[in-house]
This record gives structure tokens, C-alpha cells and sequence, in this order.
């Protein structure tokens, strides 16, 4: 027990080598895993892929929403004008009705 | 020409980055022995170890992109090497595995030190529980310094300081055990006089 004790420690964990071919096996197994570039591009591409449905959807259904919008607009405004117009027809039926059946003006005379 | 050849560490990195394979495989080469070497201590069998090394590229493979520089990418290889080794220690454990000790077999036989002992220190550290031997393995086999142990494991740095202590001292009195005991063995055969 005369060296450094922690010396001692260095030398007994001494980093190894593994057995001879490690890197070869190494690339074995990476050579079944899907290409890297390719991966890498069709991660990228389906990144894309995603970001642009979802902005097409965005827009697509902002557009459809404002149309939606409009044609519900244009049909209420046709509904006041037909419940415009019948208004007016009764009022006007109303009017000769009440005119039609009203005797004349007395102009006082006593005639 | 090799891919290693008149390439910087980072350049390799880039270019394996960009799908090269050839210098994919220049950076294995640079890091199984550190790879390896921590799959081998903490799991203390070469089969296992290899395998797990092997996982810990795989891993790489597929996350070269989120690597930016060859200090990262040291850091990165210490960091998943050591979480998968840790993690398949408490399967193993769960399991009711019972762990080898093939790293105490991995000695140096240059002569400049003694086998026996360095053989019976990797012993001892493999008998530490996972996190401890962890530290150990990172502060005197990849020489790391406290604060880097602590990133690496995701550790507060007082606890990285006391396993160190606790280790040192438990080894070094196991030690001192063994060799008293060593000491005294060779003459317990001798009937006493």
C-alpha cells in the first residue's frame, strides 16, 4: 500500500479496448436503421407537409366561414324586404278598406 | 484516405452529422474505448458491456443532429452510456440477476503494476452500489473532475462529493483488509508450535 492510493484506483480502472472488430459490428447495426439523410429529409418534409395542411385548412375555412357569413346575411336581408313588402300590401288593403267603407265627409249644409 | 484522417473531431462530426458513414464509423473508433470501458465497469461482464456500447452508438446514430461539438459529444457518450448502464443494473436487479465480475479480470499485464492488486481494487469497485461505482468509474477511469461528474449524472455536486469520500475510504479499508487477511492466510496452514 506504499503507491497513492488514488494512483492505485487510476491504474486499476485503466480504460479497456472492446474486442477487436466493435466498430465494425457497430456499423452492421446501423446499417439497418433507415438512412440517415433520407430520414432527415422526410422528417423535414413531413414537418412541412403538416404546417402547410394546417394553414390551408386555416384559410380555407376562414374563407368558407366569411361566405357562410355573406349568404346568411343576403338571406335575412331578402326575408325583411319580403316581410317589408307584405307589410305594405296589408297596410295599403287596409287603407282602401277603411276609405271604401267610411261615409263621405258631412260638409254641413243640412241639404 | 479514411474518413479520420486530416479531419478535426468536429469536422467528423459534421460530416457523420450529414449522413457520411465512413465518418460515422471514425467516431466510433475515437469513443468505443470510453463507451466500452464504462459499460464494462458498471456492468462487469464484456458481453453485456459490448452490447450495451453498441446500443449507446445506435443511440448516437440517431441523434447526430442534436450533437454540436466534440466536447458535446463526449459529454453526451459518458452521460447515455452511464444512464443505460444504471438503468439496466435496477432491471437486472428487479430481475433478480446476479451480477458478474468479468472487469476485475481486465487487468494490466505490462508489469509496471501489480496485477493482484488492481485486480482485486476493480473487484471492490464493483461491489459499490450503482451510483457510487458511477462516480468513481467517471472521476478515475475518464478522469473527470467533480463538477463534470455531477452534469454528467445529473447530480448535486455535494452528492458527487460524498460518494467519492465514502468510496474512498470504504475501498481503501477493504483494501487494507484484504491485504492484512493476505497477510495472514499463507501461515494458517502451519500447525502452531
Amino acid at each position: 500500500m506504499s503507491k497513492d492510493f488514488e494512483q492505485q484506483l487510476r491504474d486499476a480502472l485503466r480504460p479497456v479496448d472492446p474486442e477487436k472488430g466493435f466498430e465494425q459490428r457497430v456499423m452492421a447495426r446501423v446499417a439497418s436503421e433507415p438512412p440517415r439523410s433520407r430520414a432527415k429529409v422526410t422528417r423535414w418534409t413531413a414537418s412541412l407537409a403538416l404546417a402547410a395542411s394546417v394553414a390551408f385548412a386555416a384559410i380555407f375555412g376562414a374563407q368558407q366561414w366569411r361566405e357562410h357569413r355573406e349568404e346568411q346575411g343576403l338571406e335575412a336581408r331578402k326575408q325583411l324586404l319580403e316581410a317589408l313588402r307584405l307589410t305594405g300590401e296589408k297596410l295599403d288593403l287596409a287603407y282602401l278598406a277603411v276609405n271604401r267603407e267610411s261615409p263621405p265627409p258631412d260638409d254641413g249644409s243640412g241639404a | 484516405m479514411k474518413a479520420s484522417e486530416a479531419c478535426s473531431p468536429d469536422e467528423l462530426l459534421t460530416r457523420a452529422s450529414a449522413g457520411e458513414s465512413a465518418a460515422f464509423a471514425a467516431l466510433v473508433l475515437r469513443y468505443q474505448r470510453t463507451v466500452y470501458s464504462i459499460a464494462l465497469r458498471m456492468l462487469s461482464d464484456r458481453h453485456r458491456a459490448e452490447d450495451l456500447a453498441q446500443e449507446v452508438f445506435l443511440q448516437l446514430y440517431r441523434s447526430l443532429e442534436s450533437i454540436d461539438s466534440d466536447a458535446h459529444l463526449a459529454f453526451w457518450l459518458r452521460k447515455v452510456a452511464m444512464n443505460r448502464a444504471i438503468d439496466r443494473i435496477r432491471q437486472e436487479a428487479r430481475y433478480g440477476n446476479e451480477p458478474l465480475t468479468e472487469a476485475a479480470a481486465v487487468i494490466d499485464e505490462s508489469g509496471e503494476t501489480d496485477p493482484l492488486l488492481e485486480r482485486r481494487m476493480a473487484e471492490l469497485v464493483a461491489q459499490l452500489p450503482p451510483a457510487a461505482r458511477a462516480v468513481v468509474v467517471l472521476r478515475y477511469q475518464e478522469d473527470l473532475d467533480p463538477v463534470d461528474i455531477a452534469n454528467t449524472l445529473d447530480m448535486p455536486i455535494n452528492t458527487v462529493k460524498s460518494h467519492l469520500k465514502r468510496s474512498l475510504s470504504s475501498l481503501r479499508a477493504r483494501m487494507l483488509g484484504a491485504a492484512i487477511v493476505d497477510d495472514i492466510q499463507p501461515n494458517m496452514g502451519e500447525p502452531s508450535r
